[in-house]
């Protein structure tokens, strides 16, 4: 028996104006895997993203993660419920260090009152250090504990994206949404990222990634799903994905079908 | 964070000589003024300094905190009641205005802080029998616990000083806390802050809070120091003069918001001689900080100071 889905959207529709960006889709993501959404500019990978995460929420359909209801959540519910992302534009919190960037998003399990952090008792020592503990364990995934107190802003582009990645997992999700985390990242970076992402599958963790390198996908992807226009057109392992027609002709146009 | 102890306990040695060395009444009065105008932008710096949320009702809170001290004390309630009732009627107030505003961003935001503060003054200007009018409160019985109490600017000097302590204090430790962290991210960038868990609106609102709480024990104290309040002193300029302290000082920065209030607070005293040219070298100087300096005061110490480590 395969196990129930960790992801279950039903008729997620999205609509800006008259462009209809999400289109009754449906989708379902068995835990501790790595889905891929793939699919040209503007078919609603980011929306989709986005209408999972709660930064924009979708018109209608339901959103289920991890049994949970999430539709019109705002966004920091959401998180609670084990749902972490990265940002397609890199959104770091430049007036931070690169260890309080991750300490923003570390779990506590023990929340601490005004009058903690005040009078700084006991408690709030405790959750410091465990947030702590948390953070710097986040940046040693992705190969940043060298730099944790430096300015974010100080870090190069790729590591900035790294960073993201540490905030998103110092929440200890349990399931990790990566929109085009490689986007300006030299062949050796991708590498690096895909090697990262591969081990945070094994610790247990579903991935959705949104990628527009399809090549880059397909290799460390459990599972692809292909959107065009708001619509899941294919969906299946990669090298099924990759030889469905209709997704060649979404990528490349109805002409090189019979060339 | 490292701290430099010998340079700290050299600024405190420092601090609590001025009223020894400087016998002049009129400079302490001054300098007092300066420390809580310091306490009041300290706290402003909790919701726009960190949070990133323009506030223009600061001063609306210090005058609240000022007006309510200054009613009850003359009322003939012990003074001891006073800064618990002031920050009973600040967080009312800002809970009032906060709860429906938080939503609002930017220029919305600073217009409905303006509107607020307005208010304000209205109510302060309008309730003649109980407020005094345009013509104030005089009079205001001073700070006394039990009977003892400071007598003569050096005296309450220190106990503004020790407070500002408190202020600062109090501010480094959220700073370094989960609100203080969540209030950054919340000003960096919203989105991903909700993402990873903060809950914006409520920071906001904390932050907003916290810093009215500030204000209004600044105003309690105002009163009872000073012990004269007038409308003018909590006015809308009043808001833009804490503004601009905190602008000039260094937004984000704790000793940004103390340098920034003592500087502005003093400086249009220093250049008293020049008449009405004062406005002219003011204004230039306020320009030429935000315009050299972005950071403000602060962020050019800092500069200065790894200029002189890399020189080493």
């Amino acid at each position: 028996m395969t196990p129930d889905p960790i992801i279950v959207a039903r008729g997620v529709t999205r609509r800006f104006g008259g462009l209809v960006a999400l289109d009754g889709l449906d989708l379902d993501v068995p835990p501790g895997i790595v889905q891929a959404i793939i699919g040209p500019n503007g078919s609603g990978k980011t929306t989709l993203l986005n209408a999972l995460s709660g930064a924009s929420h979708a018109d209608a359909g339901s959103i289920r993660i991890g049994g949970h209801e999430i539709f019109r959540l705002k966004p920091h519910r959401i998180a609670r419920f084990g749902l972490a992302r990265t940002f397609q534009t890199i959104r770091i919190f430049e007036n931070l260090s690169v260890i309080e960037n991750v300490k923003v998003a570390a779990a506590c399990p023990t929340p601490t009152s005004l009058f903690d952090i005040i009078t700084s008792n006991s408690r709030h020592q405790h959750t410091e250090a465990e947030i702590d503990h948390n953070s710097r364990e986040a940046l040693e995934i992705v190969g940043l504990a060298g730099r944790a107190n430096d300015h974010a802003r100080q870090l190069p582009y790729a590591q900035q994206r790294l960073l993201e990645i540490a905030r998103a997992l110092a929440s200890k999700p349990n399931v990790l949404l990566l929109d085009e985390p490689a986007a300006g990242m030299n062949m050796t970076e991708s590498m690096t990222l895909l090697d990262t992402i591969a081990r945070l599958k094994s610790s247990g963790i579903t991935i959705l990634l949104v990628e527009h390198n399809v090549r880059l996908v397909m290799g460390i992807s459990d599972r692809v799903t292909v959107l065009d226009f708001g619509k899941k057109i294919a969906e299946g392992a990669p090298y099924e994905v990759q030889r469905n027609p209709k997704v060649i002709e979404a990528y490349l146009g109805r002409r090189h079908l019979h060339a | 964070m490292k701290t430099n102890w010998p340079i700290l306990a050299l600024g405190a040695a420092a601090t609590l000589a001025v009223p020894v060395i400087v016998r002049d009444g009129y400079i302490v009065q001054l300098l007092n003024i300066a420390i809580l105008n310091a306490i009041v932008v300290l706290g402003l710096n909790f919701a726009t300094g960190w949070t990133g949320q323009i506030n223009f009702g600061q001063a609306a809170f210090y005058g609240l905190g000022a007006y309510t001290t200054a009613i009850v004390t003359k009322a003939g309630l012990p003074w001891i009641a006073t800064p618990f009732l002031s920050i009973i009627v600040v967080i009312a107030a800002s809970l009032m205005l906060g709860l429906p505003t938080m939503r609002l961003r930017t220029y919305y935001l600073a217009m409905t802080t303006i509107g607020f503060g307005e208010i304000i003054r209205l109510i302060i200007v309008h309730w003649e029998p109980v407020t005094g009018g345009t013509s104030g409160l005089r009079a205001i019985p001073g700070v006394s616990v039990f009977g003892f109490g400071p007598q003569g600017e050096a005296q309450h000097y220190y106990l503004l000083i020790a407070t500002l302590a408190l202020a600062v204090l109090v501010a480094s430790r959220v700073r370094h806390s989960v609100l203080g962290r969540a209030m950054i991210a919340t000003k960096d960038s919203e989105i991903a802050a909700e993402q990873s868990g903060v809950d914006t609106t409520r920071t906001k609102l904390l932050a907003f809070m916290i810093g009215a709480v500030y204000a209004g024990i600044a105003g309690c104290l105002y009163a009872s120091s000073i012990r004269f309040i007038s409308p003018d002193s909590f006015s809308g300029t009043q808001a833009v003069l804490l503004m601009t302290m905190l602008i000039v000082g260094g937004m984000g920065s704790i000793a940004g918001c103390i340098v920034g209030a003592v500087a502005l607070t003093i400086l249009p005293e220093a250049l008293r001689f020049l008449g009405q040219w004062y406005l002219v070298l003011y204004g230039l100087g306020v320009i030429a900080v935000i315009v050299l300096a972005p950071g403000g005061l602060a962020s050019l110490a800092s500069r200065i100071a790894q200029r002189l480590a890399r020189a080493n």
